[in-house]
């Protein structure tokens, strides 16, 4: 199982194209909002310190949240071009159980999603500290990197999911692009997505991978928050927290931490249980 | 010498599709064995079968003593495959790609390297064991394909048109290879092709066409059984020859070069005929069936298409 991971990350790493690809979707965000999603975040909230390395902070916690599902997809790519270009046939001809073999592909794919968050997380925290931020501290950078881990086992359960309906190359590479596309909407890191219509924000609240959003984004704007609402009313920051998608709420309740988390443990075990049933259904 | 493989009324369909109808063969070990039939003619399906990708619909396999459907792994570790198309990764090294095909045996690792070495010695790869698959020639990834067949030393070895695609000079060396794994290394060679001078070679020869075997034996009793030898004679004299023959009641093709044909049961036959026709021959040679005949004759095709 972990020569099966260890190959799959050789051949993920060495395609550069990929592992570009991969990010694509980051890239476009990240393009997106140094362009002008910033300014127009900035402007609604005129008047508050710290302002600038609060919204950074927000959108790097959004990425990260994006990241966990875009790198596992190319990572699952490995996966699907192995089936299409047949070398499936001389694995399952050698003396290997398929559970190893699946077990490898899975492997290889949450420590693509862990590296590859970590790395956005050490150049998103370069690029906080250029602009007058701070670095996170070691509590809540240990916080965030047990998150990654949380965010990266629901986001690779769901696309091993889907990468079980997947035969071709081609297929998989159009289904990725789809998910590259909408995954910043069904996060809501584009915008606060208290600006957004009640049904569209119910969408993205019951969306899993927002939870990790949402986790990431309370414990990584919580030391921005000090610095912008330092002397503010309570209800100015809860206000922000709601609109920025920092505390969801589920109608009157809001939503705890604790189930956030559970609803991203439940959906690993959801979907990778449904891909196992998938997986049993097909082979004869 | 023992069966090492014995395949019994072998059966597949896809839908109504009767790829494999019934197909016998046995192999035995130590041998090199040909697997033949034109295109579509169930070969790929049956090694499909026995090499545990493809379940049958009816008959038994038994593979180095294991039975196929209840001993898979065991068939599995007792087997390696060269398949068509080249199925190692092309942004790995050679050496990386042994290394994760070799980890499927169960090997220590001090037992993979040696496995490694002596594969790469064997299948000649040692001088590009560091380069990506991907940026090898022809010849050269097939000799790593090959490498990889080799690395836990399998019983019998499959090879599915090993040769098909290479240039000559490449085509050969491979050959070479092959042939010398089975004559030194006593290993098993399980082959098909499309080079009848390749099959030529072979201890054993099954043909194969619409999923059922059509004939079986070494290449000699193929060739004495289905093909006879043909005796062409250019005459001196036109219409002596033809008179005789006709007076003779010899049965007789001409060409228009002029060249007349005289089939033949057995290649001395042609001495009482050469005799007769003694003062009117300005030319003459006499040929041999070959295999390329027997293929013909059998599946009515060109090996080739």
């Amino acid at each position: 199982m972990l020569a099966i991971a260890q190959r799959n990350l050789r051949i993920f790493f060495r395609d550069r194209a990929a592992v570009l690809f991969s990010l694509l979707a980051v890239f476009i965000i990240l393009g997106l909002y140094v362009i002008f999603l910033a300014d127009n975040i900035a402007n609604g909230l005129s008047g508050i310190p710290g302002v600038k390395f609060l919204i950074n902070s927000w959108i790097l916690a959004g990425i990260l949240a994006v990241t966990s599902v875009t790198s596992t997809t190319g990572a699952f790519g490995i996966m699907v071009e192995d089936r299409s270009r047949k070398i499936l046939k001389d694995f399952t001809t050698s003396p290997i159980r398929r559970a190893k073999l699946t077990g490898g592909y899975i492997l290889s794919a949450c420590a693509v999603g862990i590296i590859m968050s970590i790395a956005t997380l050490l150049l998103g925290e370069g690029y906080l500290l250029l602009f007058d931020g701070e670095l996170l501290p070691w509590a809540s950078l240990l916080e965030v990197l047990g998150l990654i881990v949380l965010a990266v086992l629901a986001s690779s359960s769901i696309i091993f999911f889907i990468t079980t309906f997947m035969r071709s190359s081609n297929a998989f590479s159009a289904a990725s692009t789809v998910i590259g596309t909408l995954i910043g909407f069904l996060t809501g890191i584009y915008v606060p997505v208290g600006s957004l219509p009640d049904g569209v924000q119910w969408v993205i609240k019951l969306f899993p991978i927002s939870h990790a959003g949402v986790l990431i984004r309370s414990v990584m704007l919580e030391r921005p928050m000090e610095i912008s609402f330092a002397g503010a009313p309570t209800e100015a920051m809860e206000q922000f927290q709601q609109n920025m998608g920092v505390v969801y709420y589920f109608g009157d309740y809001t939503v705890q931490s604790w189930l956030s988390i559970a609803i991203l443990i439940g959906t690993t075990l959801l979907f990778f249980g449904l891909s196992m049933l998938n997986l049993s259904r097909k082979s004869k | 010498m023992s069966k090492i493989m014995e395949v019994s009324h072998l059966k597949k369909s896809f839908g109504s599709l009767e790829a494999v109808k019934k197909i016998d063969f046995y192999v035995e070990e130590g041998s090199l064995f040909a697997f033949l039939g034109p295109n579509g003619a169930g070969k790929s399906t049956t090694i499909d079968m026995v090499s545990t990708q493809l379940k049958p619909d009816g008959g038994r396999v038994v593979i180095n003593g294991y039975e196929l459907g209840q001993e898979d792994e065991h068939i599995r570790a007792s087997i390696g495959i060269v398949f068509q198309d080249s199925l190692l990764d092309p942004l790995l090294t050679v050496e990386e790609n042994l290394r994760t095909r070799g980890s499927f045996y169960g090997l220590s690792r001090n037992d993979l390297d040696a496995a490694i070495t002596s594969a790469s010695r064997t299948a000649n790869v040692t001088e590009f064991l560091k380069r990506p698959y991907g940026k090898l020639s022809g010849g050269q990834r097939r000799r790593a394909d090959i490498a990889r067949a080799l690395i836990h030393t399998p019983k019998i070895l499959f090879l599915d048109e090993p040769t098909t695609g290479l240039d000559p000079q490449t085509r050969k060396s491979v050959w070479a290879m092959i042939l010398k794994l089975q004559r030194e290394q006593g290993m098993t060679v399980f082959l098909t092709t499309h080079y009848m001078e390749e099959a030529a070679q072979a201890d054993y020869i099954t043909i194969i066409d619409h999923g059922e075997v059509l004939a079986h034996g070494t290449p000699l009793e193929l060739k004495t059984r289905y093909t006879s030898d043909v005796l062409k004679i250019k005459p001196r004299h036109d219409e002596e020859l033809a008179a005789l023959l006709e007076e003779q009641a010899i049965t007789y093709e001409r060409d228009a070069a002029g060249i007349y044909s005289i089939a033949l049961n057995q290649t001395v036959d042609a001495l009482p005929l050469l005799d007769l026709f003694r003062n009117n021959i300005e030319n003459v040679e006499i040929i041999n069936g070959t295999l390329d005949d027997v293929f013909i004759r059998l599946t009515g095709t060109e090996v080739r298409n």
